[in-house]
């Protein structure tokens, strides 16, 4: 009985870990295969998108892109560009 | 046998797991479902907060909080083989679905918080949906585990239970 108490805590703290761990819940993640030292900065691709007329709430490295969090006439967008030329990739509409 | 759990409680159960699970596997990628999902979970957990003082006597909150006292001893006995046989939820039962119902709701809280203009964007309201929600998943497993090894201990089908609504006699 207390094995089988034990053998499900193991088997739950095992799921725990390697279940919950949501691998599969990225979006959009690949823009450039860059190295990571060469990259433009956050605060440029911000500028661009300041540039757009998007109100800039904040940015994020997301895989290899830049996340930039956006609001323009109040819809709610994700802009995402590429460390390298700081190209726009994607614009997802939240 | 007994009616323990009545329909509305069971209905609720199955569909917030339904929907929990569809929620869990959507985020990013399928939006749309993923918000009607968490939508779906805010309903039910307002509906459960109901009927925990509408509901017939297992589904009520008045004998959890006695219960949630009793958990810590409860689940140190059953640490040494220990168990009483409870005909509704056993303490630690009462203690899980009590701190699932409070992690969902501010899983679904801060997810709804993260889609409106105030709070797009905002790291601390994106932190605790994502930490909030992986704490949820982790205590659905260990909720699965509990209920299987109670099967196990009490020689009892606690998954039919939660389906049909009944449960064997005290005694039996």
């Amino acid at each position: 009985m207390k094995a089988l108490i034990k053998a499900s805590m193991v088997v739950g703290v095992s799921l725990s870990v390697f279940g919950a761990v949501p691998v599969w819940a990225d979006g959009f993640k690949d823009c450039t295969k860059l190295d990571k030292a060469s990259w433009k900065p956050a605060s440029e691709a911000e500028a661009k998108a300041k540039s757009l007329g998007y109100e800039v709430r904040r940015s994020k490295i997301e895989g290899s892109c830049y996340e930039v969090y956006g609001v323009k006439e109040g819809k709610l967008f994700e802009l995402f560009y590429s460390p390298e030329d700081l190209s726009l990739k994607k614009t997802i509409a939240k | 046998m007994v009616v323990v759990w009545d329909w509305p409680l069971r209905l609720f159960h199955w569909t917030l797991a339904a929907s929990v699970l569809v929620a869990w596997f959507t985020p990013n990628i399928y939006d749309t479902v993923h918000r009607i999902a968490g939508y779906t979970v805010l309903g039910l957990i307002a509906f459960r907060l109901i009927w925990g003082f509408a509901g017939t006597r297992y589904s009520r909150f008045r004998s959890f909080i006695r219960f949630l006292r009793a958990a810590p001893g409860f689940l140190w006995g059953l640490g040494h083989g220990r168990t009483g046989r409870y005909l509704g939820l056993n303490p630690a039962g009462a203690a899980m679905s009590v701190t699932l119902l409070v992690l969902l709701a501010i899983s679904t809280i801060s997810g709804w918080m993260q889609v409106t203009v105030r709070f797009f964007g905002v790291a601390w309201v994106e932190d605790l949906h994502t930490y909030s929600s992986d704490l949820a998943m982790i205590l659905v497993v260990v909720h699965v585990l509990g209920v299987l090894t109670m099967c196990v201990l009490q020689r009892e089908n606690l998954v039919r239970a939660m389906i049909t609504g009944r449960k064997r006699d005290r005694g039996d």
